[in-house]
């Protein structure tokens, strides 16, 4: 029987292979033209947005482009705003998209990761020798027969004082365990979503601030009702040093990487800030993930038994200062000095 | 405009408390009820003796000695020798526009197996006794495609369908070894198998494939245009002239019924690790993997 001609070239015959035989639907999804969300007369406002037409034409309409267009609901609107000086400049409006920052509002989504957060890394260290590991008992302590006192076997009995407990706690127990992908990333969308809905969600050009006195961002944070805690997130884990030698000194004011963010964080911080290049990495890989049809491959945890048998030694100097007051140390300060000035003005 | 559900509750959580890790929870479904022994309790809630507490309940179906139901009513074997039977999973016309409307399926290039396989909605499993697809009747009245489509199974009007918008049709059949390395290429090759030949069908399936109406593989071509014209008789429509077509080669482009993949052989191997493949050149290996036993 003949064949038809087969192509001579080797690499050739790959290419197309590699194209016909291997394409994903992901890769073909990309392939949709960008549809740009706004008007074209959005599209001019954002065209001018240059030095000289900066003061004249504020606030702007940041449009930004998605890959993934969506008709079923309209983009939600957020302030950028500026941290160079206390109150801040409106610098523009920006779109967000409705798939990441208007989910359905899945609180048991939300406790789920905190959950696996929480456990994934825990290991319970508490341990309880059985009768067989106790010292003694091997011995019955008196005849079974005869004696006129109940029968017994060894002194380590889980009956005897002193003795073993029963289907105690045994050794260190692993209690990891993977979320499903889509549930994780649900999660940061949901976080995302509730941060924006509750108005804690605040979208800054840059994290540079003029100088690196923690009390400019406490009295930033106060003039602008961000709370007692604020999370800043960058897309580079290379931080303005004003910033990082500022928050270093506030206890509640945390910086973090893009691929850093999780729901914990978002939900433990009352305010959330995002850089524009961060709001578009975690955006952009939020919706890629959201529209893959990748199968979740099953991840496989390599820690075994010996790697967490002896209990780690405890970092105490980080509790002690997340467990100081979240009010800013300065107010108790203010108070000590009161009182040590009105003690000294009787003698004087 | 999003749902009016996702609406409302974005609405409600902006007059509510912030979300915080102090105030939320899973649902209460997600508990699991504690199983074990409920402490001071002696029969678990079986009550005292007798079949309950014992677990000899009457088998199912049992009437308490009246001859029951199961053996009262005639048998009607709808499943008799189903492991035995060849699955053809359905897949619509309607289905199918949809792929091509969503770009999840190229149609500048023959749709196979393969093809709607990669799309990552559909797969086939040789364990279930899958054969392919059944294109079934769902949107004929709505499909508009022009494609060189390959299936299993389909029914007149279908093919009906696929012609008069311009594609032409063929029904193939794979051996659950072949259908194995064709819905899923990428893994078959990462085996570094050979890509075996196809087989032919079995006798029950014989006059199938190889009758004209059904379009099949093993048809007569000249036969098979015939059958072309006729259909658009029966139907009433005009069958687009495939000679002056611009993309007559893609529209007329058939795998030998032998062959798994077009531009590869049966007997070839792909190496995937240094993106080459290897055509043995034995005689004998080629007489094998090119003649039909």
């Amino acid at each position: 029987m003949s064949l038809p001609a087969a192509c001579n070239n080797c690499s050739n015959l790959f290419k197309t292979l590699e194209s016909v035989l291997f394409k994903r639907s992901t890769a073909l999804l990309s392939v949709h033209k960008c549809i740009k969300h706004y008007s074209s007369e959005a599209e001019e406002k954002s065209d001018v947005i240059g030095d000289e037409s900066k003061e004249a034409k504020l606030p702007l309409k940041v449009s930004r482009e998605s890959k993934f267009p969506v008709k079923h609901s309209h983009t939600r609107l957020a302030w950028l705003e500026s941290m160079d000086t206390l109150e801040g400049q409106k610098l523009g409006m920006v779109d967000l998209h409705p798939d990441v920052f208007a989910t359905y509002p899945r609180i048991d989504v939300l406790a789920q990761n905190v959950k696996w957060q929480k456990l994934y890394r825990h290991i319970d260290y508490t341990f309880e020798p059985s009768r067989a590991e106790l010292r003694g008992g091997g011995r019955k302590p008196w005849p079974q027969k005869g004696m006129g006192k109940a029968r017994h076997g060894s002194i380590r009995s889980p009956l005897w004082r002193g003795g073993a407990t029963a289907l105690g706690p045994r050794g260190p127990t692993n209690y990891f365990y993977m979320l499903p992908k889509h549930y994780r990333a649900l999660g940061l969308r949901v976080a995302l979503t509730c941060k924006y809905a509750q108005n804690d969600l605040v979208i800054v050009d840059s994290l540079d601030i003029p100088t690196s006195d923690p009390e400019f961002l406490t009295d930033l944070a106060d003039v602008r009702f961000w709370g007692y805690s604020v999370l800043f997130v960058d897309d580079t884990d290379f931080m303005p040093e004003n910033t990082a030698l500022a928050t270093s000194q506030i206890t509640g004011f945390n910086l973090m990487p893009a691929y850093g963010l999780n729901v914990h964080s978002m939900l433990k911080h009352e305010t959330l800030v995002l850089t524009l290049a961060a709001l578009d990495k975690i955006e952009g890989k939020l919706l890629e993930e959201l529209h893959s049809t990748e199968r979740n491959t099953k991840f496989v945890n390599t820690l075994k038994p010996e790697d967490f048998r002896k209990e780690p030694k405890k970092d105490y100097t980080m509790y002690k200062k997340f467990t100081q007051p979240l009010e800013y140390n300065r107010n108790f300060y203010d108070q000590a000095t009161f009182y040590e000035d009105s003690e000294d003005q009787p003698e004087s | 405009m999003a749902s009016k559900v996702t609406e409302r509750a974005l609405s409600l959580i902006k007059s509510l408390p912030r979300v915080a890790l102090t105030n939320i929870k899973d649902l209460p479904s997600a508990k699991r009820k504690k199983t074990g022994k409920p402490a001071g309790q002696k029969k678990k809630g079986r009550g005292d003796k007798g079949q309950g507490a014992r677990n000899t309940w009457d088998p199912l179906g049992y009437e308490g000695g009246q001859s029951p139901l199961i053996n009262n009513v005639p048998l009607e074997r709808y499943y008799g020798k189903y492991a035995l039977r060849r699955q053809y999973p359905p897949i619509s016309l309607l289905e199918l526009q949809r792929l091509i409307d969503l770009n999840r399926v190229d149609i500048s290039r023959p749709v196979d197996v393969t093809a709607i396989c990669n799309s990552r909605l559909y797969s086939l499993d040789v364990a279930k006794n899958h054969f392919g697809f059944h294109l079934t009747e769902e949107g004929c009245d709505s499909f508009d495609a022009k494609i060189n489509l390959e299936v299993q199974w389909t029914s007149e009007l279908v093919i009906a369908a696929v012609e008069k918008s311009g594609g032409t049709i063929t029904t193939r059949y794979y051996d659950p070894q072949s259908l194995g390395a064709v819905f899923d290429p990428q893994t078959f090759f990462q085996k570094g198998l050979p890509i075996p030949k196809c087989k032919l069908p079995p006798q029950d399936a014989l006059a199938y494939y190889s009758d004209p109406n059904a379009r099949g593989y093993l048809a007569d071509p000249e036969k098979i245009l015939e059958a072309r014209e006729r259909l658009a008789q029966k139907y009433g429509y005009k069958l687009p002239d495939l000679s002056s077509d611009p993309v007559k080669d893609l529209l007329l482009m058939r795998k030998d019924p032998l062959q798994l993949f077009y531009g590869l052989e049966p007997g070839w191997i792909v190496n995937l690790r240094d993106k080459c493949v290897l055509k043995p050149q034995d005689e004998d290996y080629r007489r094998y993997y090119n003649t039909v036993y």
